[in-house]
């Protein structure tokens, strides 16, 4: 396990440096979340596309570890809200309180100041309670009584939310959960991975042991390296395709966004470095378009009825559409004509 | 009854009603029976598994079955019990042999010969099938208009000129009902048809819509109809046949009245089609010479014409040249022949030996024209006559020939029959021919001799001419004619010789049937030149080569002797041989060289036979071999391709592989080079899965596919690693900065290859390396591509003319 350097001058990371600290993050989250790499990697993925994750799953099953474990693996001001039905704006943001001392206004800033914000429950806050989260998820600033507050970088917001318990609950209204880069769901552990949780949540608590592996400095660097991987302009295209697929799918009342294709890129690219490779595959955009897309679309009410859930839509999709550029025998487009424009 | 069904016994009844042309071909109607059974026979079988809703081919098939079935139930063999056996398609064959020497012996209409029968049904019932398939189960109408064509178009082959029109409307009635039967069908199955006023419309009744229809298409005939009659230019239309007077079948009846082209009846005897047989002769004469029946003696700008017969009564007897001064000369033998002519030779004057003394048993009151020695009359024709006739054969010795002096010059026979309209050409080679020759008989062999092989001459029955006397001139440049040129042209340079010359007209001696028993075709239609000696009277010259000419009797005449055939030595002289200076011809042996030219008649005509079979076998060993190259074609196209994806893939030089993660952005030549190689390579690789019937599912990553190839096929070891290399390359030369390079794509290729071929069954492996799918399949695509093209350019063009409006134009002008 690597220690990254403190104090390190920022810049790209080559691959194996990159793979050696992101490598570091998830072994430690595992520590806590058994079996689930391909989550936690998805986690790692949505932190490093400058997302916010929305995980979403029956209770019980980890999601506040999940969360939590996150927060702890890296060195870096971690908040965490309890989303209650009497939550105010205010306890979000932040609030401006009359100081005596200095006969002024001073800005008390709110949970949302910290590179980590977990918040717990999100369904259950009032709904003017959760737009208060929009401000700052999407242009990552406060403004309070006129006055623009920056947030630090990285930030993310990583929430959950139980979708059985529909009681008291608030659901999400579109535009906050398109600002959630992805919706995961953990699952239940397999036998052996909840054998092994037994045995090591027996006597004491993990999450307790775990040390950061990562600090701000370094997610910072994850991300610029992120940011430089190539993505073909087949790749684009497939990923346009993709969101405009969504849109034009019979069963789908509202498709996705065109912030949907930009996050959908980003986690790609975050993805594609976490392999270890330098440039986006089409694999990543269909292994990620469920994840990325599902949770943004509104089904019609017909497929509602059909009990047609979102995944299901898109992961068809996704098996739909052709790859652009790629011959296909079916069709009548001649493969050598097409080569001109694919590839880089 | 579904719409299918009725469609398929539409489709019987409209072919059946297309064969009707046929019935010009046949003398009786027994062909129409069989075809009406062997239809019925064939649709039922169609209907039979279209009710069992039995595949296409299944229908196909059953409908072949029962074609086989009628044929063998119609045609026998014998040997076979309902079920045909191998000895039925010999059989079979045999028959059609036989329809194919049939075709050659008779002229139309034909009697029932089984061979003709056979070929009839059998093409009746093809195109039943054909039309049946086009209409119920393609649903082309249309297109069933071709095989139907196709049987209109062998009356049209055996006529020439004349095509019986009724024939052809019911024809064509038939396969307009087939074309209503389908639409009906078609506009019925959107529901039941209503007229304006809300009643049902009855299913054989017309559209009401139909009636703009019906009016366009009368003012259409109207037009086509009138439009012909005012352009003169127009000839040999049906009018034209319904105004003519004397047209009948045979297309020879054109000898029948007043002036007519002797030289275009001769040439359109012998450019015809079919051979038809017009007469046959029995004679006593050994080696008889030409029968003859007109002459052109009128040489003017026109080219030879001739004159109507004058002369006497056949009751009042015949001149005997052996007493007439004119012929006293030569020296004559009595035979006796008789003449048995077919309906087919309908003319009026009646071929007949030189010099017959006594003709009996011609019908009708028939004259002799002493000049012309032409026998003629004004009302009766020879068809169906059937007369003997004794004649007087001259015999001409050359040496006697020389010493006929020739005609004075004031001679009113020679001045008839030695003008000329006058040819610088002509009259050039004449002079250098005769110069140095003193006797006529000498100038004449002079040119005659000319017309020889050696000096470039040769026959062609392609030389079309209209006999004009330009023309003939001309045949002494190119050289190259048939019967009528070579007389002509010899007849006028004979005249130019200042020797009277005339062209006559009549039939080779054919082929020998029996002994002194010839028959004659028209394809033995024949001329030749006639010179005039002093006390000698008219001798034969015929100048054509004999090789063009079947029953050609060139070498009987010592007086005229083959020039193309070396010449004998003049030892073995016989009973008449008077070697004369100039001729060197043995008769004997020129008797000898006829008779195998006589007796070869026959064995020709076997030679040919043997020939065009072994020509046929040829013809279906290249048509076989052709079959085979076009579809080996496919397999060699896939070769091409995948040698030229070989070169592609194949490592120029060993280059490292491309570091991970380097940024360079500039594509370099090796890199777009290597690009290029993974995508060829790739490509190969689908083409391959398509060729080995792995599924290819365009929605999958390189990655993806290569995976499902390796699990699908349970590829293990070197193929797997192949797929996961080409699989690779593929992906980062789409999507990576810098493609992978220098890897072993060719041998990858070919790995997987092999692991493929081992992954499939044999039939699979078989039909990917003979007609791989992948060729198919993209020529199958750009096919249809074109297709699509092609009718969204022909739809732009039809909306364009739909949205033209002359009224536009009108009013914008105004």
């Amino acid at each position: 396990m690597t220690t990254p350097t403190w104090g390190e001058p920022s810049g790209p990371l080559t691959s194996a440096e990159f793979r050696a600290a992101a490598q570091a993050i998830m072994a430690n989250i595992e520590q806590v979340i058994e079996g689930k790499s391909a989550t936690v990697r998805l986690a790692l993925a949505v932190l490093i596309a400058e997302g916010h994750l929305l995980i979403e799953d029956v209770p019980g099953v980890g999601k506040t570890k999940l969360a939590k474990a996150l927060a702890r693996s890296i060195d870096c001001s971690v908040r965490r809200i309890q989303f209650t039905p009497d939550l105010l704006p205010s306890d979000v943001t932040g609030v401006s309180v009359y100081n005596q001392e200095t006969r002024d206004f001073e800005f008390k800033p709110g949970a949302v100041f910290a590179n980590l914000v977990v918040g717990d429950e999100i369904n259950r806050a009032s709904p003017k309670t959760q737009s208060a989260l929009l401000e700052c998820m999407e242009e990552r600033q406060v403004t309070v009584d006129g006055t623009t507050y920056e947030l630090q970088a990285p930030f993310m917001v990583v929430a959950t939310q139980n979708p059985i318990e529909m009681e008291g609950t608030y659901p999400l209204p579109e535009a906050q959960r398109d600002r959630f880069t992805a919706r995961i769901a953990m699952g239940y552990p397999d036998p052996r991975a909840e054998l092994a949780m037994l045995s090591g949540h027996g006597d004491h608590d993990p999450l307790n042991d775990l040390r950061a592996v990562a600090d701000a400095a370094m997610v910072r660097r994850l991300i610029e390296t992120a940011r430089a991987v190539h993505a073909a302009d087949a790749v684009q295209q497939y990923a346009i395709a993709l969101v405009t697929a969504t849109r034009e799918a019979p069963e789908i009342r509202l498709g996705a966004s065109p912030r949907s294709t930009l996050q959908l890129i980003r986690t790609a690219k975050a993805v594609a470095a976490l392999e270890g490779r330098d440039y986006v595959l089409p694999d990543d955009l269909q292994a990620l378009a469920v994840p990325v897309l599902a949770h943004r679309i509104i089904p019609t009410s017909d497929a509602q009825l059909n009990r047609r859930t979102t995944d299901a839509i898109v992961s068809e999709i996704v098996h739909r559409l052709p790859l652009p550029h790629a011959r296909n025998p079916y069709d009548t487009r001649d493969g050598r004509a097409s080569y001109e424009s694919r590839g880089r | 009854m579904t719409g299918r069904r009725r469609l398929g016994l539409v489709a019987a009844a409209a072919t059946l009603l297309a064969a009707a042309p046929l019935s010009a071909i046949f003398e009786s109607w027994t062909w129409i029976a069989q075809c009406v059974l062997t239809v019925a026979l064939i649709e039922g079988a169609a209907m039979a598994t279209r009710t069992f809703r039995f595949p296409t081919w299944a229908q196909a098939l059953s409908m072949t079955l029962a074609l086989v079935l009628a044929l063998t139930w119609l045609f026998p063999s014998g040997k076979e019990i309902i079920i045909p056996t191998p000895d039925t398609l010999s059989h079979f064959a045999d028959l059609v042999r036989q329809a194919g020497e049939d075709t050659r012996s008779y002229g139309v209409p034909v009697p029932d010969r089984d061979g003709l029968l056979f070929v009839a049904v059998l093409g009746v019932g093809s195109v039943v099938i054909v039309v049946d398939l086009l209409t119920a189960v393609f649903r082309r109408p249309a297109l069933a208009g071709l095989p139907m064509l196709a049987i209109y178009s062998i009356p049209v082959a055996v006529y020439l000129d004349s095509v019986p029109a009724i024939p052809f409307v019911i024809g064509a009635a038939g396969f307009l009902w087939l074309l209503v039967a389908d639409n009906v069908d078609r506009v019925r199955r959107f529901g039941r048809r209503f007229t304006g006023d809300g009643r049902d419309v009855d299913v054989w009744e017309p559209s009401p819509l139909a009636a703009a229809g019906r009016r366009i298409g009368v003012v259409g005939v109207l037009v086509a109809v009138v439009v012909p009659l005012g352009v003169p230019t127009v000839t040999g239309g049906l009018l034209t046949q319904l105004t003519q007077s004397n047209s009948g079948p045979g297309g020879n009846s054109g000898t029948g009245t007043g002036r007519i082209n002797l030289f275009a009846s001769l040439s359109g005897q012998l450019n015809q089609n079919a051979t038809v047989p017009l007469l046959k002769v029995t004679t006593d004469e050994p080696e008889p010479f030409y029968l003859r029946f007109a002459i052109a003696d009128v040489l003017t700008e026109n080219g030879f014409g001739h004159e109507a017969p004058r002369g006497r009564a056949l009751a009042l007897g015949l001149p005997d040249p052996r007493r007439a001064a004119a012929t006293r000369n030569a020296d004559y033998t009595e035979y006796r022949a008789e003449l048995e002519i077919t309906k087919d030779l309908q003319q009026n004057m009646a071929p007949v030996y030189t010099y017959p003394t006594v003709v009996d048993g011609l019908e009708g009151p028939w004259a002799y024209d002493e000049k012309q020695q032409v026998l003629y009359s004004n009302r009766f024709t020879t068809r169906d006559q059937k007369y003997t006739f004794t004649y007087m054969r001259a015999k001409y010795s050359p040496r006697l020939l020389q010493q006929a002096a020739p005609l004075p010059a004031d001679d009113p026979l020679r001045a008839a029959y030695t003008a000329t309209p006058g040819d610088a050409t002509v009259d050039a080679t004449v002079k250098r021919l005769i110069t140095g020759k003193s006797s006529d008989y000498d100038k004449v062999r002079a040119i005659y001799n000319w017309f020889s092989k050696d000096n470039g001459f040769r026959y062609s029955l392609s030389a079309t001419t209209t006999g004009k006397a330009s023309e003939i001139a001309e045949f002494l440049t190119n050289k190259a004619g048939y019967c009528q040129q070579y007389a002509a042209a010899m007849a006028w340079m004979v005249r130019a010789a200042g020797v009277p010359a005339r062209v006559a007209f009549g039939f080779t001696r054919g082929s020998q049937t029996g002994p002194g028993t010839y028959s004659i075709t028209n394809r033995n239609a024949h001329a030749w030149t006639e010179v005039y000696f002093q006390g000698f009277g008219w001798v034969p010259f015929d100048a054509t080569p004999s090789t063009g000419v079947t029953g050609s009797a060139r070498g009987a005449s010592n007086w005229a002797p083959d020039v193309d055939r070396p010449a004998p030595t003049a030892s073995a002289s016989a009973d008449t041989g008077e070697p004369g200076p100039d001729s060197s011809a043995d008769p004997g042996a020129a008797n000898g060289e006829n008779r195998a030219n006589a007796d070869g008649g026959p064995d020709a005509d076997t030679g040919t036979v043997t020939e065009q079979t072994d020509w046929t076998a040829l013809w279906i060993a290249a048509g076989v071999a052709l079959i085979l190259a076009l579809l080996l074609i496919p397999a060699l196209r896939r070769v091409l391709v995948r040698k030229r994806r070989h070169a592609a893939t194949a490592p120029a030089a060993p280059t490292v592989l491309a570091a991970e993660g380097a940024t360079d952005l500039t594509v370099t030549a090796e890199s777009g080079q290597a690009r290029e190689d993974a995508h060829a390579a790739w490509d190969e690789l689908i083409d391959s899965m398509i060729d080995f019937r792995v599924p290819v599912d365009p929605t999958e990553t390189p990655r993806i596919t290569t995976q499902r190839l390796i699990r699908d096929l349970s590829l293990d070891g070197e193929p797997a690693d192949a797929a996961t290399l080409l699989g690779t390359a593929e992906e980062r030369a789409r999507y990576a900065r810098t493609p992978l390079q220098g890897a072993e794509l060719t041998a990858a290729l070919r790995r997987i290859r092999s692991g493929m071929s081992a992954a499939a069954s044999a039939r699979t492996r078989l039909r990917a390396a003979l007609l791989p799918p992948s060729v198919l399949l993209s020529w199958r695509l750009g096919l249809a591509e074109w297709s699509t093209r092609t009718a969204e350019r022909l739809t732009g063009i039809r909306e364009s003319l739909t949205r033209f409006n002359p009224r536009r134009l009108l009013s914008r002008s105004r």
